[in-house]
């Protein structure tokens, strides 16, 4: 049994992803005995360039991003993108709707040329990536699946299927049943239907399943009273960067 | 079968006892949209009065949504149980279709080999099963399934002042005798009972020309225009299948921990109609597209099991046809079959 050799980084992002790792309570411990953690950007003072396996989140939004990360790309042999910033972009991503340099406008105003923005990209659009744990902020079980099946050589098994099939499991009703507009049939699973679970609509925070069968969603938000405006704002929120093809039909 | 008749005013009195008496089981109102079959404490919160159910079905008491049935620990030496936990419990208020559903399951899981996690809770659970009106969406009747032989242990029918009641195993006349007042039914009894089958009957809205479908799918099969138009606004959410009384697939997963020393076997409910389902090593996918998907689904449902058990893989209940956000409707499919062969 290998025990990799781990490096933690972020990105562009709040940080959070890092937070749910160090979260993991009762199995923390048993995390760190697992893994040799040898750079944690948020966690740890010591720097490491000698990792096999980097889990990076946030988003690329700077050329300092690029930089870092196409460092870690040329070090690391496998790839894992913790979040949505580092997955689809994330909320980052609604920066670009407004076009950088207005974006730096707005935020910054006269000083917008100290800042170092550029559009926002998901990892995977400057390097390869193996693995994604996504959503916001992922799922702790999933980012230790996808390590522990590292660890014992097997394909993590990320869902491709909708958030629809936690809730029928979890005994959720409906929320449509209830009037509550939701992206869970076209979101990837694996959050254990966090959102519908608390009676709040799926904000899409995973990114879509493989074959999203986007046309059917719009035209069932429209059923529901949404209009274009509101749906787009829907599948941007987490998903501005990539755009959702509908390969369904 | 042996018939009896319950009074109206002695049947919240025989429930009561149940209740205080079982581990029970029966509909209750969830929220706003859906009634949903939970554990009772208190005879009030039943509510026979409900429309619809799509939630997890009445199946999750012996075959839930996920269940260990290993578990394994290799810290020393290797250590592996397996252990079924069932106690005895009372399902109440479930309709024909679903006593139908339920034994068409017994069927499936006792068919090659018996399934001992499913059987060991379906050995325990008592049935009362209770007639109610079709909904919108029941077709059970096109099916043949809209009344409830066997698969159950009392059978309560509502005949205003009394309810029949079909005694259908020793169990349920045990309980019977223990917990409930009653009288042998009379011819009268019987004609009152005939009269309210009747109309339940004929109450039947929705309906579907099942006829010539064993061989006209056939003939559909491989009209790809037909099932393009049928799957153009599937999701492949598998909500179909999750609220569906008779669908059986189900998942292995492993589930370790992260010493790597103890884990389980997690049995999980699938869905044909997601695309990894038909996944296989090396990448190759059977079923990749949603209409082949779909056309499997129909086949599994309303083919396959005519040929092994000589009956529907479907009861009619209608739940799949509520659920869907796409709107796809199985009766209205299996008519359009119908329609599309015969032109």
């Amino acid at each position: 049994m290998i025990k990799p050799r781990i490096g933690v980084f972020g990105l562009t992002g709040c940080g959070g992803c890092q937070l749910e790792i160090l979260n993991l309570e009762d199995d923390l411990i048993d995390f760190v005995n697992a893994v040799d953690i040898v750079h944690f950007t948020e966690a740890i003072t010591e720097h490491s360039d000698n990792y096999e396996v980097a889990l990076i989140e946030g988003s690329v939004s700077t050329n300092h991003d690029v930089e870092r990360l196409e460092h870690i790309a040329k070090v690391a042999k496998i790839i894992v993108a913790i979040g949505a910033c580092s997955s689809t972009g994330g909320l980052n991503c609604l920066k670009n709707l407004y076009g950088v340099e207005k974006a730096k406008e707005l935020v910054y105003g006269d000083k917008k040329d100290w800042i170092d923005a550029i559009e926002t990209k998901p990892i995977d659009e400057y390097v390869k990536v193996d693995y994604y744990a996504r959503g916001c902020p992922p799922t702790r079980s999933e980012i230790v699946d996808i390590v522990k099946s590292l660890i014992v050589g097997k394909t993590p098994e990320i869902p491709n299927y909708p958030v629809c099939i936690e809730c029928k499991k979890l005994n959720n009703t409906c929320l449509y049943d209830l009037g509550i507009a939701c992206m869970g049939p076209v979101t990837r699973a694996g959050c254990n239907a966090r959102c519908p679970s608390s009676i709040s609509g799926c904000e899409g925070c995973r990114g879509p399943i493989d074959e999203p069968n986007i046309n059917a969603q719009i035209d069932l938000l429209k059923k529901y009273g949404l209009t274009v405006e509101d749906i787009m704002e829907g599948f941007n929120l987490y998903n501005a960067c990539k755009k959702i093809t509908d390969k369904s039909k | 079968m042996i018939y009896k008749i319950l009074d109206k005013e002695d049947y919240n009195d025989f429930l009561k006892k149940l209740v205080e008496n079982y581990d029970f089981y029966g509909p209750v109102k969830k929220d706003a949209a859906v009634h949903d079959f939970q554990k009772i404490n208190d005879v009030e919160k039943i509510d026979v009065d409900f429309k619809r159910t799509t939630v997890a079905p009445a199946k999750k008491l012996i075959y839930p949504p996920e269940e260990t049935i290993l578990s394994y620990d290799i810290s020393d030496d290797i250590e592996i149980r397996s252990e079924v936990q069932a106690d005895e419990k009372i399902l109440f208020g479930i309709d024909a279709c679903d006593v139908n559903g339920l034994a068409f399951l017994d069927k499936f899981f006792s068919d090659e080999f018996v399934d001992d996690f499913y059987f060991q809770k379906r050995n325990k659970l008592i049935i009362i099963g209770l007639d109610r009106m079709p909904t919108e969406t029941n077709f059970s009747l096109s099916l043949g399934k809209e009344y409830a032989r066997e698969g159950f242990d009392i059978f309560l029918t509502d005949l205003k002042d009394r309810y029949f009641v079909r005694i259908g195993t020793e169990k349920g006349n045990n309980l019977i005798n223990k917990y409930a007042k009653t009288r042998d039914a009379s011819e009268n009894d019987f004609a009152d009972y005939d009269g309210y089958m009747d109309n339940y009957r004929k109450s039947f809205k929705a309906k579907a020309d099942i006829s010539n479908f064993y061989d006209n799918f056939e003939i559909i099969y491989d009209n790809d225009k037909f099932w393009s138009k049928t799957a153009k606004d599937c999701f492949s959410c598998g909500s179909c299948c999750l609220v569906c009384p008779t669908c059986f697939c189900f998942n292995v997963r492993d589930d370790m921990e992260i010493n790597l020393k103890k884990g389980n076997k997690i049995r999980e409910w699938d869905s044909c109609m997601i695309p990894d389902y038909g996944l296989v090593a090396g990448g190759h996918n059977f079923r990749k597209d949603k209409e082949n998907r779909l056309k499997q689904r129909y086949r599994c449902k309303l083919k396959t099991f005519v040929q092994k058990f000589d009956t529907y893989a479907c009861v009619g209940c209608g739940r799949c046809i509520e659920t869907c956000m796409a709107k796809i409707n199985i009766v209205d499919d299996i008519n359009s079959v119908k329609k599309e062969v015969s032109v």
